[in-house]
């Protein structure tokens, strides 16, 4: 018998998490009596930002490690995972790993009756709005918390990996149990704190583990792309060149309809269009090159090669003119401009209830991880107003 | 027999002049007969000499041609691949451990299968330093998807790069080509060479056309794109293709060649086999070993020895069936590496490894012996390919020297 465990992560901000889960899990199951190795899988680029990447852990009570080596080792992706889990809940929307996979449910390895065992603040029915259907039941469990992006190769302590091997005990104690997960932490840190984070864990993904009906969830929309027969392709694999075209308006240039990179953010630029002043700066910074101009002068979004990286939001010299937001607050990929042309007041409504009133960054380079800061709200047509920072005082 | 040493005759609107020349001059020559457009230069003897020729060609208004001087091998072949990729002739070349320090750019250019052409002055792998003779620095390229090929006299050099580009640059094929020639004894050492007319090598060599993978503004494409286990092995699967029917494409290209340019090879094009109608041993050897070899063949004749002498001029693409059905007649073979393989089977060198491997599945091989010599540019002798073929004779009818490796004029 073979338990599989893949660890669905962002490039390089949650590496070396996956790793250390990965890697946990295999010394816990081998205290146990059990065999297990680790590994990730190697055609993806877990050094590029927000890259949907997997690690694995697999575990066996009987097989010799030949054989679960055999069975497991370095694939271009596992078959089935019994547990799937997701670091940042963003993914939930589908991955599009490095190599040519396309767009896939967050699920699709989830076996039948195994977990899906999300990371996040978010609800199931939250979840499930964005999940693939599957044709038998499977469970979906969540334990509250943040998505720990930390910084480029920082490892960012928040104890989401104590908790993760926690909630893996209280799914399946067959293949790590709770006192194997908390005499390992405690033996390996002497920390109270982190011993009581696996248990919190533990007891939380138990209550908050609940089935999921055969063909709950959406249908999915993308297909996985047919792989050519070696002479199906160019020599040297040279490829085509997208066609150049360019018109002003929504996806009015021509991009690459085989390198959308949708799946790459966890958040993306909100725009009110109304306090734009046109400077023109997130159309000139933009790294993907993802913003159209329009006839009018303004900046559309095609959010369909987004990245979120938000350098459109930092460069933004109107204050809540573009604004970074949570990447599961929206279901469609549509143009923001033509919705406020068509519906302005509706368009900044929507737009203002999207942000919200927290404003919040991922410090990458510092790896402090999430950073929250009171934003403003504004109705339609108030000005932004600055707000001024108190004088520190120095003492001398 | 007739072998490729014999040199044409002058006119018919063929051969335009005769001139004595190095093989390293008779390659710039060839390049400039080709219409070659982009020249990559980085000096290293013997390239050198090859770079000095061409510069002068260019200079006299001979060639009109992009003459790009890098800042070292590996540069170098970079240029020449570029250029390949936008669909320009383009030549550079190297020996030895500059052959090497550009072996990155040498082995994308074959991934790329871009159709340039390549010289390897053939030079002994540094340290300590060396000019002189050895394979080990061609044949580094001989599984990686180049076509290789050893040429004996400077009048071969010339003609090969003809057929070497029209090989390469062969639809079918598109794959680089190593034009390998004996360091010394080839490239410095001047002969009669006849010219052909720039006429006759159009009529021969057609424009390099890489189609749709022509990389230019009005063909915009990517070439050479990350690709992980879900591409690789199909590429590699079409490089494969690529290298079988070079085969094919060989002997087609000879035959046009001889059609051009009167009966210059024989078939099967990619050896020449020497006095082996009724000899029961024979030599086997690649590039210059072939003059002491066949010179000792002829005395040995004179004695009544049933011998003679193969001499193998393409490696790659291998010329698998043709060499099985040449070898199995003989008694037994000697087959004569001026490389070397360090704990390869039996010590052996990387040419009997080859010779070996196709012979073994039939079921009457000859036996095989294997001589190690003229290393770091050494001479081999007359005398020592007698006594290579003394030791061939005795392995014919002595079972346990099947297999046999000697080194042949080291001081012991």
């Amino acid at each position: 018998m073979i338990k599989r465990v893949e660890i669905n992560y962002r490039g390089i901000f949650q590496k070396s998490l996956a790793k250390r889960i990965g890697g946990d899990i295999v010394m816990i199951a081998t205290r146990m009596g059990q065999v297990g190795f680790s590994n990730g899988r190697y055609s993806d680029s877990p050094e590029r930002n927000g890259i949907p990447c997997k690690y694995f852990a697999f575990v066996s009570p009987d097989l010799p490690e030949e054989e679960l080596e055999a069975e497991c080792g370095a694939k271009l992706d596992i078959d089935e995972a019994d547990i799937s889990v997701v670091l940042d809940d963003t993914m939930v929307k589908g991955v599009e790993p490095w190599g040519w996979h396309g767009v896939r449910s967050i699920n699709e390895k989830v076996v039948e009756g195994g977990t899906q065992l999300v990371v996040t603040r978010k609800r199931h029915q939250d979840l499930l709005q964005f999940i693939g259907r599957k044709p038998y039941p499977y469970y979906l469990a969540t334990i509250e918390g943040e998505a720990s992006l930390a910084g480029l190769w920082v490892f960012k302590d928040d104890l989401t990996h104590e908790r993760v091997l926690g909630a893996i005990a209280g799914i399946d104690p067959s293949l790590l149990s709770i006192e194997a997960v908390t005499d390992y932490l405690e033996g390996k840190t002497h920390d109270p704190a982190r011993v009581a984070a696996a248990r919190e864990a533990y007891e939380t993904v138990q209550r908050t583990s609940r089935a999921v009906a055969p063909g709950e969830g959406i249908e999915w929309p993308y297909e996985a792309p047919r792989l050519p027969a070696w002479d199906e392709f160019r020599i040297g694999a040279a490829v085509p060149a997208v066609p150049r075209h360019f018109e002003l308006g929504p996806r009015g240039q021509s991009r690459n309809e085989q390198f959308k990179r949708s799946t790459t953010k966890s958040q993306r630029p909100v725009v009110r269009f109304d306090l734009c002043t046109k400077c023109t700066l997130c159309w000139v910074e933009c790294p993907d090159e993802c913003f159209d101009p329009t006839a009018d002068g303004y900046y559309d979004v095609d959010y369909e090669y987004c990245v979120g990286c938000g350098k459109c939001a930092q460069v933004c010299p109107v204050k809540e003119c573009i604004v970074m937001v949570d990447e599961l607050e929206f279901t469609d990929y549509d143009s923001p401009y033509e919705q406020w042309i068509e519906h302005p007041t509706t368009y900044v409504r929507w737009a203002e209830e999207k942000k919200g009133s927290e404003r919040v960054t991922y410090p990458f380079v510092t790896g402090t991880g999430r950073l929250v800061v009171e934003g403003q709200q504004l109705a339609e047509g108030s000005k932004p107003v600055p707000k001024r920072r108190p004088a520190t005082r120095v003492a001398y | 027999m007739a072998t490729t040493s014999q040199r044409p005759t002058i006119g018919g609107g063929i051969w335009e002049r005769e001139d004595l020349l190095t093989g390293c001059q008779a390659v710039a020559e060839g390049v400039r007969l080709a219409d070659v457009d982009v020249i990559a230069a980085f000096p290293i003897r013997p390239y050198t000499e090859v770079m000095d020729t061409i510069s002068k060609i260019i200079a006299d208004g001979r060639l009109d041609a992009e003459y790009i001087i890098a800042d070292s091998e590996h540069s170098q072949f970079e240029i020449a691949k570029h250029a390949s990729a936008v669909n320009a002739r383009s030549f550079a070349g190297s020996s030895g451990t500059g052959w090497c320090y550009g072996f990155e750019a040498l082995v994308v250019t074959a991934t790329d299968r871009l159709p340039t052409l390549f010289l390897v002055g053939n030079r002994a792998l540094d340290d300590p330093g060396a000019f002189g003779v050895e394979h080990n620095d061609a044949m580094a390229v001989r599984d990686m998807g180049y076509l290789l090929c050893w040429v004996n006299t400077p009048q071969e050099a010339l003609e090969h790069v003809l057929i070497g580009y029209r090989i390469a640059e062969d639809a079918r094929v598109h794959m680089p080509m190593a034009l390998a020639m004996d360091g010394a004894f080839l490239t410095h050492s001047q002969h009669m060479v006849r010219l052909p007319t720039p006429d006759a090598v159009q009529r021969f060599l057609p424009p390099l056309d890489l189609g749709e993978r022509r990389l230019h503004p009005d063909n915009p494409i990517s070439i050479a794109p990350q690709v992980n286990e879900d591409w690789v092995m199909e590429m590699r699967r079409q490089n494969w293709e690529a290298a079988r029917r070079a085969r094919g494409v060989v002997a087609e290209a000879y035959g046009e060649f001889n059609q051009v340019f009167g009966d210059r090879y024989q078939a099967p094009y990619y050896f020449d086999e020497f006095m082996t109608e009724d000899a029961e041993v024979v030599l086997l050897g690649i590039g210059t070993a072939a003059a002491p070899g066949r010179t000792a063949v002829r005395r040995l004749r004179e004695q009544g020895q049933k011998v003679g002498y193969v001499n193998l001029r393409w490696f790659r693409p291998f010329p698998t069936v043709e060499l099985r059905e040449s070898l199995s007649r003989f008694k037994a073979v000697g087959v004569i590496d001026r490389d070397f393989a360090h704990g390869s089977p039996d010590d052996g060198g990387i040419v009997l490894h080859e010779i070996r491997s196709c012979l073994y599945p039939l079921r009457q091989r000859p036996a095989i012996v294997n001589f190690i010599c003229g290393l770091g540019g050494r001479d081999i002798s007359i005398a020592q390919c007698q006594e290579m073929f003394a030791t061939t004779q005795r392995a014919a009818t002595e079972d346990k020297l099947d297999g046999f490796v000697s080194w042949i004029g080291v001081r012991e």
